[in-house]
């Protein structure tokens, strides 16, 4: 086990920039993700800390040694991919076992540690199987098997749950979970989904082309986000903004909703910003704005209840509890510690909370 | 009132087969009139174009007729007994040997390696693979046309190379023991473009990451070769060495500008030696007869191999 540092990382396919000064440190043993939209350059990232892609310039280290000109043999790393990347003419042993009679391992310690891993990932049913007799979840925990047998220093995983359904993601995600806790890896997680990254992950790094715009554990970059983007990245449903500008201390929109919010920095007066308030923030009642509500999507437990305030269409999550009909009128109030404005141009934010 | 709480009460293991039935009989009227409708026609012409002359060369070749007028001379099995006591044809089998040997040895180990150098991703490997697949494309004729002047002891490149090296200048497709190879030679020239596409095809349909994993894994180039990717190119080297040796029974138009088989009979293969003892002769019994044993031949080897080897693919 080993942690890793990324020094002044860039990537570029002849004039086209797409990483550009990525600096990041994992601790041994921390479990970290790499988030952003599609394209943002988490893969690359993911792929060059493997050795599958050259960098054009910085440094990766591994414990404690420069591995930028080191195959991806000689790296010591373990990938999960998307496409689980299984060998399809071997079967589930096979699979598990190349690396290690690779590496020269003998016979009796290939099968010590390929029937270990097995049962730690229940597959020592399967392990005779090849994988097109496999389902998406099966494949997945061999793939995941495959990484664990060899003992690496470091765990990738490049979107490992994106090919599952909805309900074996959620089981996968927890036996990532698990199997995280068991061997205590250190590892970077690739994912588009916010969830995934906050759910699984230690710490968590939103980029945005090829730039890293925060990182933190997954409530800090939910509590403060640093700027607008990751604000409306992290968090499900999205972040409601509106289009304002600072009047007398309080933001205010062109159709005049007030938002007063706690100051860092720089709130003087006629300065464009972008306020946000996150739907569960809302609080319903109140006197601060109402609207007509103009779609009601019940999800169960909570409403998801999207308003029209002053022509704005603004989500509100609301109890499930309660019954709300389209064309009904809701006040909702936004409380001042949960009041995030950033500002228009920068994007950074300049609230306190 | 009895007989229905006996229906009721009857399993549905007992009820099942009167509704399977019914549904047969359904399935039967409804496939019936397309039987009807588009069988026959194929049928006739698969009986008129295929079945009867087969059936027609199997009747000749018990006759020795000249294919004037209708065969009366009827001698049994001396045509096969006469084919398989005549040099040529043996040498003619063994040269067809000769070529699905070349072609498993040689041509198709030098496809796959030219498929994967025109596969990696590096500038003018498409005009490669074009290169490489153009003598495929050129007729069989023309391309045995070409090679008998290149060969030419006089005039051809194989003179000339010879001529400024200062030696004299050999004609091979007029040597016993050379013609053999020479012809080899010009096979492999004229089909590794096709094997190598087909290697093309296989080597793109294999999931990039598969051998990504195979990196991570710590394999080396060869073992990724020959542990990754030879195992998943498996279907397609079995399709390729099926063309190679049904293409190798089927070899004719390229011989004959070539060298018609000769010097005595050295470059003979089963149709050309059916042409040149059947057709030029007039001896249409024996070439029957010939056209009969290369029709088993053919049919055993396409169906052993795609048995044996292809059950899986």
């Amino acid at each position: 086990m080993a942690g890793l540092e990324l020094k002044n990382i860039a990537k570029s396919y002849g004039a086209v920039s797409v990483i550009e000064n990525i600096n990041l440190s994992v601790a041994d043993g921390e479990f970290v993700a790499l988030v952003g939209p599609s394209g943002c350059g988490k893969s690359t990232i993911l792929r060059m800390v493997a050795g599958l892609e050259d960098i054009t310039d910085g440094e990766i280290v591994i414990g404690e040694r420069i591995v930028n000109d080191l195959t991806p043999r000689e790296r010591n790393i373990a990938m999960v991919f998307q496409s689980y990347a299984l060998y399809p003419h071997m079967t589930v042993y096979k699979n598990m076992a190349f690396n290690l009679e690779l590496s020269g391992k003998s016979k009796a310690e290939i099968d010590q540690r390929v029937h270990q891993a097995a049962r730690m990932l229940e597959l020592e049913p399967l392990l005779e199987r090849k994988p097109s007799q496999l389902s998406g979840g099966q494949r997945q925990r061999v793939a995941m098997g495959r990484a664990v047998v060899r003992d690496p220093a470091v765990f990738l995983f490049d979107e490992p749950l994106s090919n599952l359904d909805a309900k074996l993601r959620v089981q996968m995600r927890g036996e990532i979970k698990a199997l995280h806790k068991k061997v205590g890896v250190t590892s970077i997680y690739v994912t588009h989904d916010q969830v995934e990254a906050m759910t699984l992950s230690d710490r968590v790094v939103v980029l945005n082309h090829g730039v890293i715009q925060q990182e933190g554990s997954p409530m800090e970059l939910y509590r403060r986000p640093a700027n607008l983007f990751v604000a409306g990245f992290i968090g499900s449903p999205a972040m409601n903004f509106f289009d304002a500008v600072i009047e007398g201390g309080e933001a205010r929109t062109a159709e005049g909703l007030r938002f007063p919010f706690t100051a860092s920095d720089g709130a003087q007066d006629g300065r464009k910003v972008v306020v946000g308030i996150r739907p569960e923030h809302f609080q319903a009642g109140g006197t601060g704005h109402s609207g007509a509500v103009t779609f009601v999507e019940p999800t169960g437990g909570q409403t998801f209840v999207t308003l029209d305030l002053g022509g704005h269409p603004t989500m509100v999550l609301v109890s499930g509890e309660e019954d709300i009909d389209t064309g009904a009128t809701l006040s909702v109030s936004a409380p001042l510690g949960r009041t995030y404005v950033f500002d228009a141009q920068t994007g950074r934010r300049i609230s306190q909370n | 009132m009895s007989q229905t709480s006996s229906v009721a009460a009857s399993p549905p293991s007992m009820r099942a087969p009167s509704v399977a039935r019914r549904n047969r009989k359904r399935q039967v009227r409804g496939t019936l009139p397309v039987l009807v409708l588009f069988l026959p026609p194929a049928l006739l012409l698969f009986t008129v174009f295929v079945i009867l002359p087969m059936g027609e060369a199997a009747w000749y070749s018990f006759y020795n007729w000249n294919g004037y007028g209708l065969p009366t001379q009827w001698i049994g099995t001396k045509n096969y007994e006469l084919i398989f006591n005549n040099a040529a044809f043996r040498q003619a089998l063994i040269n067809n040997g000769l070529i699905i040997i070349v072609s498993i040895l040689v041509q198709i180990p030098l496809a796959l390696w030219l498929a994967t150098m025109v596969t990696h991703k590096i500038k003018g490997a498409v005009l490669f693979r074009l290169l490489f697949f153009l003598p495929y494309v050129l007729a069989d004729v023309a391309a045995g046309m070409i090679w008998r002047f290149v060969y030419d002891g006089q005039f051809g490149l194989v003179a000339g190379i010879f001529n400024t090296l200062g030696m004299e200048a050999p004609f091979w497709l007029a040597d016993k023991q050379a013609a053999m190879p020479a012809l080899l030679g010009v096979i492999v020239w004229k089909y590794f473009g096709f094997h190598m596409m087909l290697f093309v095809a296989g080597l793109q349909s294999i999931d990039k990451s598969v051998l990504e994993a195979a990196d991570i894994d710590g394999a080396t180039g060869w073992q990724k070769f020959f542990r990754v990717t030879l195992p998943l190119l498996g279907s397609t080297v079995r399709l390729s060495v099926f063309f190679g040796v049904v293409g190798s029974l089927q070899l004719f138009d390229m011989i004959m500008p070539l060298t018609g088989g000769g010097p005595s009979n050295a470059t003979q293969t089963m149709v050309t030696f059916l042409y040149s003892f059947g057709v030029m002769r007039m001896q249409v019994g024996f070439g029957s007869a010939v056209g009969v044993v290369l029709f088993i031949i053919c049919v055993t080897l396409a169906f052993g191999y795609k048995r044996i080897f292809m059950k899986n693919d």
